[in-house]
């Protein structure tokens, strides 16, 4: 088996760019740092903040989290849609399918199960 | 200095498993004694232990699975014993034994027997099917078979020293926490969980890695054999859904070692969370064991009716619908907990949902049997049997996913029927049907059909007599893991089912004698072309066994049934005799990392349970310098040359010419 | 349907009317290589996934104990995010250097990631001994538990990786930039930025969500 980077026809490795200068490499980490570092900012301004109607706060954290995390699998894992890189995203769409199961589904349970069966102390009034 | 252990770990007071772990121990002994003098032990080190051939590690893989049933089948025969005498009295088990009784026989079988024999024979056969040389991490395979074999090491030597947990084969909490399990029983059996949790994610993604990317020329996606998709689907759920276990029992483990409050009733821990996580990994588990088994009988069912598997697209369909929805029908453990009717409603038709893909597999094979010229031999045998088998236990299955029905049967002896009927029927039924399938292919010579036929007819009565009494033994309303009863109601049908199980023990000595026999005459039964069966997938392309290399080129894929497709093209265009250009070529040295891993691991474990710090620190040391040593070695592999190469293909080719001929002829 | 799979001949792919493309065979192993590690990334996605829904199960049971908003220091954790971040660009940097086989930026690259992560690791250290010396340590109530095993969790991934990365430096130092040894830089960075990710998650959803009133 050969070591070359790409061969026509093959699939890219995950995290591996396409064929690109030194200097356009640096300058994609530079962008993506600087998106990163901006989402960051911003998710840290919100949460401390009482300038925007607060019910959105966490919906506008979750949203800017999976965007820096987009930032991040775009600028510093390479993940593209080209042909070459299909094999990759769909094993990372199947684990975030089973990541949204696991999580989804563990909290839409449970907090059906906290529901119905809250714990006796909130049935019952404590002994004073 | 020693943590927790002291010589009040050995049993001394209990005769049944001081007695069984002393016969253990010398018989392996005896063994070992034995390779020490015939001279054997440069051979196994060099050929087996640290061989990271994928042919080589699935057989051990196997081996390891056949021992472990063997195991977890005494441990059944103790129990439908204790069942059937204890009515009324306390039977001839202790309670405390009995619970480690079933709690050991439901994690050997699952862990240490059929998942090593459904990942042992997809590392045997899928790089064959997929006609490549290895698999795509040679050397990680050999460190996870190890791990695995760890693991079991680890359940065995809580036999001797300590105990086993008391808990059933999950470990639910509260019972298995600290308060309530004080004993070294659940750690024994978490650690054990762990290590050889760590194999199996490890064997799946070298074979997640090796369907995805290493295929030969042209065989597209649509052109592998079905084996080959279950196993894709099938290591998609390990490297999914084994670490849902392993964090799971990582919490569990926090509680109990350093006072976390996971699951714990006090300072707000929550004990159903663990039945909720726990399950999200088990239902994917048991589509992990019995997808392989469907590839299997896909394969069989195909081959012994001479005909392509009919429907191979609805089958791949159908495989990837499963491998998904399979992730979302955990609620149907636990219907009782108390999530309330959407909930149950919502993941009761989900588990309905999942019957159908299975259904279309079950048609599929029945239209590829239909107008086709049956043979049946052993491996057809289990799998007709396997069918008939497999559809009671499904419809059961079906029955127990409607929430009410379920209120009625939770945790009764008809949900032991049940899953039994499916993890035996679906797939041991399918793992004996691949051992006899691909037997010849990994040593060359076929097994004795007559003892194979006695085995499967003994087994598959077995089977029925054990179990139908269980199904309605559930219906009078006895529940599991019962050590003593009352009722009389319940009794004749313990009786059957005991009885049940003299004969399917019949059915393993058959399978033992098999072995035997056909060892003996391994001669008579030799295979010399490659192809017992009149195969149609490319493992039956090269030699029995095949050369280290797996082929001397790697083959050219045209269509689906890609071995069939060149046998039909030679006879035709009658044979082409010049000789192919030999070249050298490249294999993976050995290396006994993986031995040596495992080594450091196993010395961790035991550590770990038995809360010894200073020897956890010196094995996770030792498995870092292991891996670092593999690391900085500068030649990872060699060459076979061509001469060689030639010399080996020229015989096969020979013998494979006269078959072809012979069989234009006719 | 049937009538091709029965005929048991070629005709396969009968979508691609005409030009059937054909597999070319064997990836390299480069590619083999990376892919298995990225199949294992994402296995141990999953892994945080469960400890992300613990969290999530228990952030609300505090059993009389401190409430996230209480404990959190949003300073301290801004700090550990420009620390992550910049390491990551800085493993990126050290993965360009060692594709063109540059070993002074290299080893700069690969020293500055480290010094990120150690001092991510010593933030998080005292924030811990901090929580601990003040009895809110992990066994204090569920939501504790749950705090510190998925950013603990997270922490023992980057103290591996740590580990990791002085492995890789001294493999370039003593082998050079061989094959397998560009292999494993390339599953390290794949490890490194995959990290980063799980971190934006810890902090959105512990640190900011659960520092919130």
């Amino acid at each position: 088996m050969s070591d070359q980077t790409h061969l026509p026809g093959h699939d890219l490795a995950p995290g591996e760019e396409e064929q690109h200068s030194v200097g356009e490499r640096v300058l994609g980490y530079v962008v993506g740092l600087g998106l990163a570092l901006l989402l960051t900012a911003t998710s840290f301004f919100i949460a401390g903040t009482d300038l925007v109607w607060q019910p959105s706060i966490p919906v506008a954290l979750i949203v800017l989290a999976i965007a820096q995390m987009g930032v991040h699998l775009v600028f510093f894992l390479h993940i593209t849609t080209g042909p070459d890189n299909t094999n990759n995203v769909l094993a990372l769409a199947f684990g975030l399918l089973v990541v949204f199961l696991v999580v989804g589904g563990t909290v839409w349970i449970m907090s059906h199960l906290n529901a119905n069966m809250p714990p006796m102390d909130q049935i019952m009034p404590k002994p004073m | 200095m020693l943590g927790k252990l002291d010589w009040s770990a050995i049993p001394f007071d209990q005769p049944i498993p001081l007695v069984a772990g002393g016969v253990v121990l010398v018989a392996i002994l005896a063994v070992l004694i034995w390779v020490v003098v015939k001279g054997h032990l440069p051979y196994l080190w060099h050929e087996w232990i640290t061989s990271v051939d994928h042919k080589r590690i699935g057989v051990m893989y196997i081996l390891l699975a056949s021992v472990m049933l063997l195991r977890g089948g005494s441990d059944a025969i103790m129990m439908r014993i204790q069942q059937a005498v204890a009515y009324q009295s306390q039977g001839y088990l202790p309670p405390e034994h009995y619970n480690q009784i079933f709690s050991a026989h439901g994690t050997i079988m699952i862990f240490f027997v059929a998942m090593p024999f459904v990942i042992g024979l997809m590392n045997l056969v899928v790089p064959l099917q997929l006609g490549v040389r290895d698999v795509a991490f040679p050397t990680l395979n050999s460190v996870g078979f190890w791990l695995t074999a760890t693991g079991a090491l680890l359940v065995n030597l809580s036999l001797v020293i300590g105990e086993f947990a008391r808990t059933g084969w999950l470990a639910f909490p509260p019972l298995s926490e600290l308060s309530y399990s004080p004993g070294v029983g659940v750690d024994y059996y978490a650690w054990s969980l762990q290590i050889s949790g760590v194999g199996t994610l490890v064997a799946g993604i070298n074979l997640v890695t090796t369907v995805l990317k290493l295929r030969t020329r042209g065989m597209n996606y649509l052109r592998m054999p079905m084996f080959c998709w279950t196993t894709l689907a099938s290591n998609l759920l390990i490297v999914a859904a084994f670490p849902i276990l392993t964090a799971t029992l990582a919490m569990l483990l926090l509680d109990r070692y350093f006072g976390f409050h996971f699951f714990t009733n006090e300072a707000g821990g929550n004990v159903m969370m663990f039945m909720n996580l726990i399950w999200a990994w088990g239902h994917p588990e048991v589509y992990i064991l019995v997808l392989p088994a469907f590839g299997i009988f896909s394969e069989v069912v195909s081959t012994f009716s001479g005909k392509a598997l009919f429907g191979y697209r609805s089958m791949v369909l159908a495989t990837m619908a499963i491998c998904v929805i399979s992730f979302m029908v955990w609620l149907h453990h636990f219907f009782t907990m108390g999530a309330g009717p959407d909930v149950n409603a919502i993941f009761g038709i989900a588990s309905m949902i999942i019957a159908v893909p299975t259904g279309v597999k079950i048609y599929n094979w029945l239209f590829t049997m239909y107008g086709g010229r049956i043979r049946f031999a052993t491996p057809m045998l289990w799998a007709v049997g396997f069918m008939v088998t497999f559809i009671i236990g499904g419809l059961t299955g079906v029955l127990v996913a409607v929430p009410p029905a379920d209120f009625m049967l939770h945790n009764s002896m008809f949900l032991v029927a049940h899953f039994h009927n499916v993890i035996i029927g679906g797939v041991l039924f399918g793992a004996f049907a691949g051992f006899e399938y691909w037997f010849p292919k990994a040593f060359g010579f076929r097994l004795d059909e007559r003892w194979g036929k006695l085995a499967f007819w003994f087994t598959f009565l077995g089977f029925y007599v054990t179990f139908l009494p269980l199904y309605i033994a559930g219906m009078l309303g006895m529940t599991r893991r019962l050590q003593h009863y009352d009722v009389a109601a319940w009794r004749p049908w313990m009786f059957m089912a005991a009885f049940g199980m003299l004969i399917l023990s019949i059915g393993v000595i058959c399978q033992i004698m098999q072995l035997v026999v056909s060892i003996r005459n391994r001669e008579a039964l030799r295979d010399r072309t490659g192809d017992p069966w009149d195969g149609r997938s490319l493992e039956w392309a090269t030699s029995s066994p095949p050369p280290v290399f797996n082929f001397a080129f790697n083959p050219d894929v045209r269509g689906e049934d890609a071995y069939w497709d060149m046998k039909s093209r030679a006879r035709q265009q009658s044979l082409e005799h010049d000789e192919p250009e030999y070249q050298d070529i490249e294999m993976p040295r050995n290396s006994p990392t993986g031995f040596v891993c495992a080594f450091f691991a196993t010395i961790m474990g035991f550590a770990l349970i038995w809360h010894i710090w200073w020897m956890v620190i010196l094995g996770g040391l030792g498995a870092w310098a292991t891996f670092v040593v593999f690391a900085w070695r500068d030649h990872d592999e060699y060459v076979i040359p061509a001469a060689e190469v030639a010399a080996i293909d020229r015989v096969n080719l020979e013998e494979r010419r006269s078959l072809v001929s012979m069989a234009g002829i006719v | 349907m049937s009538m091709t799979t029965t005929a048991g001949h070629v005709h396969a792919d009968p979508h691609h009317i005409g030009v059937v493309i054909e597999h070319p065979g064997p990836a390299s192993k480069r590619i083999v290589t990376a892919y298995g590690f990225w199949i294992f990334l994402l296995s141990d996605i999953v892994m945080f996934s469960c400890f992300f829904a613990a969290y999530a199960v228990l952030s609300g049971q505090t059993a009389g104990g401190p409430k996230g908003s209480e404990i959190f220091e949003q300073r301290n954790v801004a700090i550990e995010t420009v620390c992550l971040l910049l390491s990551s660009f800085t493993c990126g940097m050290a993965s360009i250097a060692a594709d063109v086989r540059n070993r002074f930026w290299y080893y700069l690259g690969m020293a500055v990631t480290c010094v990120l992560g150690v001092i991510f690791l010593i933030i998080e250290f005292r924030e811990f001994a901090d929580l601990i010396a003040r009895g809110y340590g992990p066994s204090r109530s569920a939501f504790l538990t749950a705090f510190f095993s998925l950013v603990g969790c997270h922490g023992l991934h980057v103290s591996a990786g740590v580990l990791w990365l002085l492995t890789m430096m001294a493999q370039v130092f003593a082998k050079g930039f061989r094959a397998d040894v560009l292999r494993r830089m390339m599953c390290f960075a794949l490890f490194w930025h995959a990290l980063d990710i799980i971190w934006v998650g810890v902090f959105s959803v512990v640190y900011l969500l659960g520092g919130g009133t």
